[in-house]
């Protein structure tokens, strides 16, 4: 039942979410259809937890599922994690800057 | 692409074979003790006190149920319509199940000398229609004929990234076989529904989907709690969904990626075939006895299940006529309900199906299930009452 690598969704994003616990400097095989590409990870990521596929610059869209599901509020290296810490959503900006997601 | 089913007057074919007594009731209960094969809707919903839109809720519920290809035949009784209101009254909604073809047979409590008589009265017609319905043989149908609507819920890390995708896969096969495929939970395309919109089929569609999530956020917001506050949950965050959109998104991917043909109300017919999605409430004791209205054999329930523990939550249909089906990708809600869950896409976590895989091997349970083999949960004799979509106040 082991849980293996990464896993994108579609064609364009640029995360992937982790599927076994992937220790800071490992390569993570990270799946796309029958297709394997690694990415070392650059910091210690947990089983469900995203990383980053490419690098992506504060300010522009972080993309799972083909869709933007948020911005990135820090500039993102390949291989990082991605999460509440770097990126923010576009929606529902109110609840952030009541502190609701920090 | 076939299924074994029950071939309707109207062309339809029912996956189930079922003789519907309604409204519920004392009347209703009763004759479905007595009667194998027999089913009613449980709920405390009559109507009574209730807006016209309202009242045309549960009308539209109450002939869909009647109309669903599951139903052989249906018996209208007045013990629970006897209030007066048009959209009620037995004789329209005996007359709009009619149109199907199927027989539909009135009670009059009054004629037969009160409940105790029509109860005779409403045993023995049931027991000669489902004797009747025995006789109907299951044969080769065409996947177009086939309707399933689905619910996503309890979602962590495995919903977004397998089980609602598969689903969607699935849901992508059906609607390319020429069948139908219902989605909704208009709470939870928040976020979403612009990525929906562009999936509209035309300008008119996209507007509704639009407007569909505008309204529930607007009631949302006039309660004085806004929506987004608690959403996404920190459980879903320590699960490593990082966004509103993020949830939403993974939620929707439950729809798959045909075009969406329309929006539809709670238990609404479709006009035609493909993908609708339902302005509806995500409650399991509401979503499926809608969709069963708007004419779905199988129903299904998408299940996460991290925070779920043991199989408490793994109940029986609320769908009255169309039987229920779990699905999920977690290994460890597998585990736990095991006796109950239908369909594992944990595999494509695990990297020895993909998507596409696991969507084909979902067909043909799919497929099997409309065939005759019961799903998990359809062998347990228990019936939860059903909330019908009310969205008015009540006076």
């Amino acid at each position: 039942m082991a849980a293996k690598g990464a896993l994108k969704i579609a064609e364009n994003d640029n995360v992937a979410t982790v599927l076994e616990d992937a220790a800071a400097g490992t390569e993570v095989p990270v799946r796309f259809g029958r297709e394997t590409t690694p990415v070392k990870a650059l910091e210690a990521i947990p089983f469900g937890f995203k990383i980053a596929l490419a690098a992506i610059s504060r300010g522009s869209k972080v993309v799972k599922y083909g869709e933007p599901i948020g911005i990135a509020s820090k500039d993102i290296r390949q291989g990082e994690m991605v999460h509440v810490h770097n990126i923010e959503g576009a929606r529902g900006r109110g609840d952030l800057a009541r502190g609701g997601v920090k | 692409m076939n299924f074994l089913g029950y071939v309707r007057p109207d062309g339809s074919a029912g996956i189930r074979n079922y003789v519907l007594v309604i409204p519920g009731g004392f009347l209703a209960a009763k004759i479905c003790d007595i009667v194998e094969g027999t089913r009613s809707i449980l709920t405390a919903d009559s109507g009574s006190g209730r807006t016209s839109r309202d009242r045309e809720t549960i009308a539209r519920t109450l002939i869909g149920l009647g109309r669903n290809p599951n139903v052989a035949s249906v018996i209208v009784h007045n013990l629970n319509t006897g209030i007066g209101y048009p959209e009620l009254k037995p004789e329209r909604i005996a007359g709009e199940i009619a149109r199907s073809g199927k027989q539909v047979e009135l009670i009059d409590a009054a004629e037969e000398g009160g409940n105790f008589g029509a109860l005779e009265k409403g045993v023995q017609l049931a027991r000669e229609m489902t004797y009747e319905a025995s006789k109907l043989r299951r044969e080769p149908c065409d996947l177009s004929l086939l309707s399933v609507g689905v619910k996503c819920g309890h979602s962590d890390t495995t919903s977004g990234i397998a089980g609602n995708p598969v689903v969607g896969n699935l849901f992508d096969r059906i609607v390319a076989g020429g069948g139908t495929a219902f989605f909704g939970e208009t709470t939870e395309i928040i976020g979403a529904e612009q990525f929906l919109a562009k999936r509209a089929i035309n300008k008119g569609v996209a507007q509704r989907i639009l407007e569909a999530a505008t309204e529930i956020e607007t009631i949302a917001k006039s309660t004085g709690e806004d929506i987004r506050t608690v959403n996404p949950v920190p459980s879903n965050i320590a699960g490593g969904i990082s966004s509103l959109e993020e949830k939403s998104l993974g939620a929707i991917h439950k729809s798959g990626s045909a075009p969406i043909q329309g929006v539809l109300k709670y238990g609404e017919r479709p006009p035609g075939k493909g993908l609708y999605f339902v302005d509806n409430w995500m409650s399991m004791a509401s979503i499926f006895a809608g969709y069963a209205a708007s004419g779905a054999q199988l129903v299904m329930f998408q299940l996460g299940g991290g925070g779920v523990r043991g199989e408490n939550l793994l109940y029986p249909t609320t769908a009255v006529v169309a039987p229920l089906m779990w699905t999920t990708a977690n290994p460890k809600t597998l585990a736990m309900a095991s006796t109950a869950v239908d369909f594992y896409s944990g595999t494509v976590i695990e990297g020895t199906e993909t998507i596409e895989e696991a969507g084909e091997r979902l067909l043909q349970t799919v497929l099997d299930i409309a065939s005759g083999t019961v799903t998990r949960v359809e062998n347990i004799r228990h019936v939860n009452p059903t909330q019908i979509y009310l969205r008015d106040p009540c006076f």
